[in-house]
């Protein structure tokens, strides 16, 4: 891609990333996203295409997959999200996607149409319950564990990072406001206003 | 100041080491932390608390728990004034202001009591007997009136200071109490591992086992429940929650419980909520909320100084307080009978035992014995003799006679009730229990098991044993097996008990439920008057509806209904508990959402540019859209528009149009879905073209509008309007999964993945070539009008381009990627500069797609079709779609049925109104003749005159025709003419070249 001077913009106007004993926020702005719907009757073929070029296997229940500088994580019957960081070289993952998948997939760019935040820190928990109604206890809800769910009426994506514990949570892009209200408002308790 | 003289130099669980200083009616006194506001106000002498609600009688304190209806006070002052907190559950803290209420001009000198020597007419039913006619005086009289003279505390009028949360918890059990029963389930069920919550409403674990200062495990019960508190706040699998009321059982396992996180704090620290409210999602529950004690129906039975006997020993084994100096305990059962034993070691007087029995047991007998106390078997209290303090009370003995018994406190216990109301939230219903002579859990909620008191096992060891054995069974139900059972060792007190609800022959009103004011009498007039039901006696009294629940006086009132109706109490039957449990704050039930956070909102990528540049927006569903861009001189919103939409039409303007749903559909079978769910055929649009089109419900009415863009063979990109993003996507997927699951299509909202701003005027080229990339051709030979590409723009940044027009200009739509939106619409801006372009909102957009008399909401109102909005000629004729067999159905085919037209004023210079209805320019104004309505109207910046879209019988056949739009409600009544709905640029040229 050429060098534009137009300048990238955070989905968030006022979160940004903070480290704290209880909790830290890290607001990824860098990222780069595509939603991969597998065409009719044909997800064992998107299946072994990403086994072919990314080695990992696709899960068929609400799980996260790594592979080498990617992720893919579960968004319905036959439907991932694919994400990675954008990084100096502008990486584009509906590019990279498009020939993969060609013919056995629907790939749409979604980089834009998600805010994600990272959140992590021994306080983590008590934080999401304040608006996520999952179990995210580790007897019930384990790293690389993703739930479609909502936090405080927003839609999101909550999946599992590691077992600091770390969750990212992706949301439309339009709401990443209205969330960081909410979640300034319910960690002010462990990191203050 | 006097001190607190009935301060007991030692015992209570309070923390004697420091002193906390407060103020009730304006006087400071001083308590210890550990006390209630109650058991502080006890401490120091203070036994008025306050003036009932109907009748303004002196009240005082009547027990030490939550079932408290007297003793309701105001807490705090200014924008954190709280009305009718009870004093027994209020934790005193440094610098807590407390007054009494409903009283004027003071507690002690009441003139509102006149309301008692009215009594005779304030009965039940009265506000409706009384106040009936002429009923316009009800709102400006009688109600104001009655709302001064009866009624509580009084709220705060300004906002809430403090903030609230809502949090949900997950376990495997949830115990719900954390008395002797509560503890021992508690242990049992998190030794084995499972997670547990155990939630006390008190700020103190121990429940009775406390109030009552048993032994257990041969230990004082303090010592046992500290070491059970130890244990439990050891194993990282259990949860405890103090000051959290379980106040709802909900369906799946849910409970609701509200948690008092800094009530008994002056102010919230930063960053803590003021309540918190809990959604408990629990595998299995231990229903532990132990019992309430009743009170016996006597003459002035609810005077300061008469209080629950099971009270009593709460405040003198708890708090350390003695309630009075010389005691009577009345009960009807051994269990009080441990009152006199308490009362002695404390130092006060006990008059005598009135027990109402007739042959004593052995248990009372032998603590009597004991105590060197007079027995009094077979006995009555007639009446209490006193106002705001108690003299005597009258005794009528088993032989008749009437004696008086100088005192200052009476303890009285009509037995237990035990709290089943958890057990009866989702339709269990309680049944009678003969032996403790009250309601015991009937079928239960899935899930849930009970303990202890609530289950009717009101002995200590009974329940230490229940709660072990159900704490282990809940847990081992989830999968977690406890090595064993362990129990500790205590003692059951003898709780045997006759009946005795009411004395009959008294002087004085006989309270049964004494936060609504309802008397013995009362419920004996609703007898009479038909009012038998039980849920008719609560409605016709108020019985049981106050802030208390009628915790004290429900199983009162249905027993005595039961003795007037000669039924027995089961037959009678028991109202139905609803939760909550004890009252809840609306501040916690809307935990964050308050205030702007009342509902999450989505703001568009213009945002930020448009606050900056004092843009106003207006709220489209969630989204934020700019409305409108004032500049400096502008004196209102018209001034702005005009300015706006002349600034388009005669050059170019900007707008924001990124909210619009975007849908991405993929796959083989992309076409035919399209020509299924577009009443206009989608299969013959080319690839790289655009087209309008609109969609049906099954029943033939236009449903949503929007444009339909071909990227590939394979691939679309449809937009659908902004309200109906939702719907219309919900919609495509019902269709996909549930009509035809066959087809191969893939859909995938992209809406918040592009910026989209809509570039619109003569200019609208001129301008985009700025920022295009010099590569793409943007000329009308090179990207005429329809047509759709993908571009790059700023130096490579990958975008969409549109030629649709909404304004009926030239005009584009741009999309970038949404990080860029912000600068995107910056760089328009600044490039737009040399054509004097402004950034607009959904005002001139608004007026622009009138003057060109294109739909939108008004039109596309749920109940129009398209022959209706004048859009019939794109209805395909060749192809089945969603809506067309039924569209096709005589009523909504009718060619009488009103049609979209344009109107204008015969006199330039008239308003319109939407809204207003059509008439012929000679019919009466009736109903029948009514012919019609406008949808929407506006002042044209570019005709010069206001003008209007609307909906009239026959319209595209009455061009030309003056008509009457008539609008009653706002007194209009204008002349307007027939005219097309499109007033700009009929030919469609200018969106061309």
């Amino acid at each position: 891609m050429a060098k534009s001077t137009l300048a990238a913009q955070s989905a968030f106007t006022d979160l940004k990333t903070s480290k704290h004993a209880a909790l830290t926020i890290e607001v990824l702005d860098d990222l780069t996203m595509a939603s991969i719907a597998s065409s009719k009757g044909r997800a064992e073929e998107v299946k072994a295409a990403i086994r072919a070029a990314y080695g990992v296997e696709l899960p068929t229940t609400p799980e996260r997959v790594t592979g080498k500088g990617i992720a893919f994580i579960w968004h319905g019957p036959d439907q991932w999200m694919a994400i990675a960081d954008r990084g100096a070289g502008m990486r584009d993952i509906e590019v990279e996607l498009k020939p993969v998948l060609a013919g056995i997939a629907a790939v749409v760019d979604q980089s834009d149409g998600r805010a994600v935040v990272r959140l992590s820190g021994p306080r983590v928990r008590d934080v999401l319950a304040k608006g996520v109604g999952i179990d995210l206890d580790p007897r019930a809800f384990k790293s690389n564990g993703v739930a479609i769910t909502h936090a405080s009426h927003i839609g999101i994506v909550l999946w599992q990072v590691n077992d600091a514990p770390a969750y990212e949570i992706a949301m439309f892009r339009s709401f990443a406001d209205s969330f960081a209200t909410w979640l300034t408002h319910s960690a002010a308790e462990f990191i203050g206003h | 100041m006097t001190g607190q003289i009935n301060r007991l130099p030692s015992g209570g669980i309070i923390d004697r080491s420091r002193g906390v200083r407060f103020t009730f009616d304006g006087i400071v006194y001083d308590g210890h932390p550990g006390d209630t506001l109650a058991s502080a106000l006890l401490a120091n002498g203070v036994t008025l608390t306050g003036r009932s609600f109907k009748y303004h009688r002196p009240r005082g304190i009547l027990s030490a728990g939550s079932e408290e209806p007297s003793a309701l006070v105001e807490l705090r002052t200014g924008a954190r004034r709280e009305a009718n907190t009870k004093a027994t559950m209020a934790e005193v803290f440094d610098g807590l202001e407390s007054t009494s209420q409903n009283r004027w001009p003071s507690l002690r000198l009441d003139l509102m009591s006149v309301n008692s020597l009215l009594s005779p007419i304030f009965v039940a039913g009265f506000y409706y007997k009384t106040f009936m006619w002429p009923a316009a005086l009800w709102e400006k009289l009688y109600e104001p009136a009655i709302r001064r003279a009866a009624g509580l505390g009084r709220a705060s009028q300004s906002a809430d200071p403090d903030t609230y949360e809502k949090a949900t918890a997950f376990c495997d059990v949830l115990v719900i109490g954390g008395g002797p029963a509560g503890l021992t389930a508690a242990l049992n069920a998190g030794r084995s591992g499972a997670r547990v919550i155990v939630a006390d409403e008190n700020f103190a674990l121990g429940g009775r086992a406390i109030d009552d200062a048993a032994e257990i495990d041969g230990k004082p019960a303090a010592q046992w429940v500290a070491a059970a508190e130890g244990e439990l706040a050891a194993m990282k699998n259990v949860r405890i929650m103090r000051r959290t009321t379980v106040f709802g059982t909900y369906d799946g396992g849910t409970y609701g419980g509200v948690e008092r996180v800094s009530d008994h704090l002056a102010t919230p620290p930063a960053g803590i909520p003021r309540q918190r409210l809990w959604h408990f999602i629990a595998k299995r529950s231990v229903l532990a909320a132990g019992a309430t004690e009743r009170p016996i129906v006597f003459g002035n039975n609810d005077r300061p100084g008469v209080m629950l006997a099971g009270a009593v020993r709460t405040y003198i084994n708890r708090f350390g307080v003695k309630p009075g100096q010389r005691a009577v305990v009345f009960a009807n059962n051994d269990y009080a009978a441990s009152t006199v034993t308490t009362l002695k070691r404390a130092g006060v007087e006990v008059a005598a035992l009135v027990d109402s029995r007739n042959a004593p047991s052995s248990y009372v007998s032998g603590i009597v014995g004991a105590a060197d106390v007079r027995l009094i078997s077979g006995a009555v209290i007639t009446t209490v003799n006193g106002g705001h303090k108690i003299k005597s009370v009258n005794v009528r003995t088993a032989d008749g006679r009437s004696i008086k018994l100088d005192c200052d406190l009476v303890a009285m216990s009509g037995g237990w009730n035990p709290n089943i109301q958890l057990s009866t939230h989702v339709g269990g219903k309680p049944v009678w229990d003969d032996v403790i002579c009250s309601f015991v859990p009937g079928t239960l909620p899935p899930g849930m098991v009970v303990a202890g008191a609530a289950s009717g096992a009101l002995g200590l060891k009974d329940a230490l044993d229940g709660g072990a054995a159900s704490g282990a069974s809940a847990a081992g139900a989830t999968g977690h097996k406890p090595a064993g059972i362990s129990v500790p060792s205590a003692v059951n007190e003898s709780v045997a008990i006759s009946p005795l609800w009411r004395v009959d022959g008294c002087t004085g009103k006989s309270l049964v439920d004494m936060q609504n004011d309802v008397a013995s009498s009362d419920i004996e007039l609703s007898n009479r008057e038909g009012f038998r039901s039980v849920e008719h006696l609560k409605r016709y009294t108020t019985l049981g509806m106050a802030t208390d629940q009628g915790r004290t006086a429900n199983v009162n009132a249905l027993a005595i209904m039961a003795e007037l109706t000669q039924k027995s109490i089961p037959q009678t039957g028991m109202t139905l508990a609803r939760p909550p449990y004890s009252p809840v704050a609306i501040g916690a039930l809307a935990g964050h959402h308050r205030g702007k956070e009342f509902k999450p909102s989505r703001r568009p990528p213009s945002y930020t540019w448009t606050k900056e540049n004092g843009g106003k927006f207006n709220e489209t569903g969630l989204w934020l859209r700019p409305s409108l861009y004032p500049k400096s001189g502008e004196s209102d919103w018209l001034d702005t528009v005009k300015r706006e939409v002349n600034t388009v039409r005669s050059s170019v303007g900007i707008c924001d149009v990124s909210t619009l749903g975007k849908i991405d559909i993929q796959g083989a079978d992309a076409a035919l879905f399209l020509d299924r769910v577009y009443m206009n055929g989608m299969k013959t649009l080319a690839v790289g073209r655009c087209r309008y089109g609109g969609m049906m419900r099954e029943d033939g009415i236009l449903m949503d509008d929007g444009t339909v863009a071909r990227l590939a063979e394979n691939h679309y990109f449809l937009t659908t309007t902004t309200a109906n993003a939702v719907k219309a996507s919900q919609h495509l997927e019902l269709c996909h999964q549930w009509l035809w699951p066959e087809l191969d299509v893939q859909m995938i909202s992209a809406t918040e993945q592009w910026a989209q701003y809509a570039v619109a005027g003569p200019n609208s080229r001129a301008l985009l070539q700025k920022i295009v990339d010099p590569e793409f051709d943007i000329t009308d030979k090179g990207f005429p009008y329809l047509q759709v590409g993908g571009i790059t723009v700023c130096g490579g940044i990958k975008a969409r381009l549109f030629r649709l027009s909404f304004s009926g200009e030239r005009a584009f739509e741009i999309g970038v990627p949404a990080r860029y939106g912000d600068s995107l619409l910056r760089r328009l801006v600044e490039a737009g500069k040399e054509f004097g372009a402004c950034v607009y909102g959904t005002e001139s957009l608004g007026v622009m797609r009138i003057e060109k008399g294109h739909i939108s909401g008004p039109e596309l109102n749920g109940t129009s079709t398209a022959r209706d909005v004048g859009l019939g000629g794109m209805v395909s004729t060749k192809k089945d779609f969603i809506g067309r067999v039924l569209g096709d159905r005589p009523g909504i085919a009718d060619p009488d049925r009103p049609a979209l037209v344009g109107l204008r004023p015969v006199d330039r210079t008239a308003r319109l109104r939407s809204g207003s209805h059509f008439l012929s320019r000679d019919a009466k104004p009736t109903a029948e003749n009514d012919e019609g309505y406008m949808t929407s109207v506006c002042y044209s910046p570019t005709v010069g005159h206001w003008i209007a879209l609307g909906f009239l019988k026959r319209g595209p056949q009455r061009m030309g025709e003056i008509i009457r739009a008539y609008d009653p409600v706002r007194g209009g009544d204008t002349l307007v003419e027939v005219v097309s709905p499109c007033f700009v640029d009929a030919e469609g040229e200018k969106v061309r070249g």
